[in-house]
């Protein structure tokens, strides 16, 4: 059996072959009692199946790489060349829903080793020269939450001091409790600046750049 | 727990078209089918996801041939059906239009497209109520989706404010998942489907009508809304752990207006029956017309659009 659909598969060739670039690796943290590990491991095999520069790994979450990339939730499922991006664009929990589509999305930026952002935006964005963290409670039931996922993931592939996780807040309701979800997008910066919505970039990078500079 | 797949589609850089569809909803979808089909070279662009409002309908029971499909899940059907015909580019949203001779620019995040003409398939946003607590608890139990955000209520009492079809449909999804929820509407009887009304009653929803929300109150969260029962002129309160509104929609139409479209006064842009409106070339089609405000209509209202755009632009 598998998770994805076929006729889905091959639109998402398609897609694959359209834009890939170079070489994008889908990692999977997975850990003992976790209810969604296997699962997150078969579709990320599924989606590498589909092109050759996909390349799937599965880690442990008490593994040594995990640790590199401060990783502590299963599953999480890491999208990176393996250098730069290190372990900065992720999802903690499943990617399924409307967040499936911040996935593909996703392989094709770190494909192409750039993601689209305005030139004013990309101005402010590059001024952030400390470790700002992203981090977006979503439901995978939300279709206004993937914008808010690329946006941080946009700024993570620009910006080698932004870290952009996603976080399923269904699954980890204890987390989404820590910062009392109950609208999603939820957004938390630096566990410190918070919003909710899925707003344009103009205004998110402002956001962003409120929480850069309280570290000074 | 099922696992629902959403395609992404994301098409990139500027280009030269007989026709842009601003909007990816049912209306834009079935649009961009039409137009495509009858030889007109079209994309369709949308600031989130294509599907649009109908994403948020937990479950449609009146589109013709679908006896009971998830909202989630028609909309992929017509996505995919749309996508064998043309391309569209999600998570783009279109900033501005000018008029540069007999084209339209339509300056979009990712791109511009000139084009020579367009049809607005924008759709609506969803209504505030306007009372005090609404934006301060917003985030804070205050929503205005639930397929989003109900989950975090589940064993909860919720207020779904607003007792058309949209808050009714509402109520019966937050039932199905583990809430409790209460109907609050402000005219005196049932403003909903029969329909629903049934499911409303035997599901034993309380749906209180003739009830004017005047605040929502909590400190750091949603803890009650406060109505006056219009029957009697008493003020009452209701302890709930989170509000739905559902009050309805207002039309995005500012940058139809500001091509010199014309609307009523909500702001719904005025269409003939072919779907034109006073600007030549330029059409509009589904929610943003202010009709019905149903998915079957806003595909039917986009096929039409779509047939007027090629007798314009291909018989002339
Ligand atoms: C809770 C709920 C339940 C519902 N249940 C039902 C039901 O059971 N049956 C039924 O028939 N209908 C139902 N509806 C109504 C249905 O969803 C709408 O009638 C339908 O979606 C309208 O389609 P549309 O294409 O006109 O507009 P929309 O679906 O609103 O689509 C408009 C699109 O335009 C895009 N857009 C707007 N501005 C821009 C811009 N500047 N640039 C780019 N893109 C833009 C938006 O992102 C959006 O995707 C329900 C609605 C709700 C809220």
């Amino acid at each position: 059996m598998g998770y994805i659909r076929e006729e889905d598969k091959k639109y998402l060739r398609s897609e694959f072959e359209k834009n890939l670039q170079e070489e994008v690796k889908l990692l999977v943290f997975t850990g003992d009692r976790c209810q969604y590990c296997g699962v997150a491991v078969a579709i990320a095999k599924e989606v590498a199946e589909l092109h050759s520069l996909i390349k799937f790994e599965e880690h442990k979450i008490d593994g040594k790489l995990a640790q590199e990339y401060g990783l502590d939730h299963a599953p999480t499922v890491v999208i990176t060349d393996g250098e730069k991006y290190g372990g900065r664009i992720r999802y903690v929990g499943l990617p399924s829903g409307y967040e499936f589509s911040s996935l593909i999305e996703d392989i094709i930026d770190v494909s192409r080793r750039t993601a689209e952002v305005s030139p004013e935006v990309k101005e402010k964005l590059m001024t952030i020269d400390k470790p700002v963290k992203i981090q977006i409670f979503v439901t995978p039931t939300c279709p206004y939450c993937p914008r808010a996922v690329r946006t941080a993931h946009r700024f993570a592939i620009l910006n080698e001091n932004i870290t952009g996780e996603m976080i399923e807040a269904v699954e980890f309701p204890e987390w989404a409790n820590k910062w009392n979800v109950m609208s999603v997008p939820h957004i938390v910066i630096n566990e410190d600046v918070q919003f909710i919505g899925a707003y344009p970039d103009e205004q998110y990078i402002e956001y962003v750049l409120q929480a850069y500079k309280k570290l000074r | 727990m099922e696992f629902g797949f959403v395609l992404p589609t994301a098409s990139r850089g500027s280009k030269e078209v007989d026709l842009v569809i601003i909007g990816g909803g049912p209306a834009g979808l079935s649009a961009g089918i039409y137009a495509t089909r009858s030889g007109l070279n079209a994309i369709i662009v949308d600031k989130g996801n294509a599907g649009g409002l109908a994403e948020e309908a937990p479950y449609v029971e009146n589109y013709l041939g679908f006896k009971g499909i998830k909202g989630e899940d028609l909309v992929k059907e017509f996505k995919e059906h749309a996508l064998d015909y043309l391309e569209i580019s999600e998570r783009n949203e279109v900033k501005d239009i000018v008029i540069e001779d007999d084209r339209y620019v339509v300056k979009a995040e990712r791109g511009e497209y000139r084009a020579k003409g367009i049809i607005f398939a924008t759709g609506t946003t969803h209504k505030k109520l306007n009372v005090p607590g609404e934006d301060e608890l917003l985030g804070k139990g205050v929503s205005y989706c639930v397929t989003c955000d109900g989950y975090f209520f589940r064993g909860k009492k919720v207020a779904v404010i607003g007792g058309g079809n949209s808050g009714a449909i509402a109520a019966i999804y937050l039932r199905d998942i583990g809430v409790e929820p209460v109907v609050l509407e402000y005219m005196p009887k049932f403003m909903c489907e029969k329909a629903y009304e049934k499911i409303i009653k035997k599901r034993e929803i309380p749906y209180y009508t003739n009830v004017q929300v005047t605040e929502i109150r909590g400190n750091q969260k949603v803890e009650k809304v406060v109505y006056k029962d219009r029957s009697s002129g008493e003020v009452k309160e209701l302890d709930v752990d989170g509000v739905f509104i559902y009050v309805g929609l207002i039309p995005i139409s500012d940058l139809a207006k500001k091509i010199g479209v014309a609307t009523d006064n909500k702001g719904y842009i005025k269409v003939d029956l072919s779907m034109r409106t006073n600007v030549p070339r330029v059409y509009a089609a589904g929610d943003v017309t202010g009709y019905a405000g149903q998915i079957i209509i806003a595909a039917g209202q986009g096929a039409m659009a779509a047939l007027s755009a090629y007798e314009d632009i291909m018989l002339q």
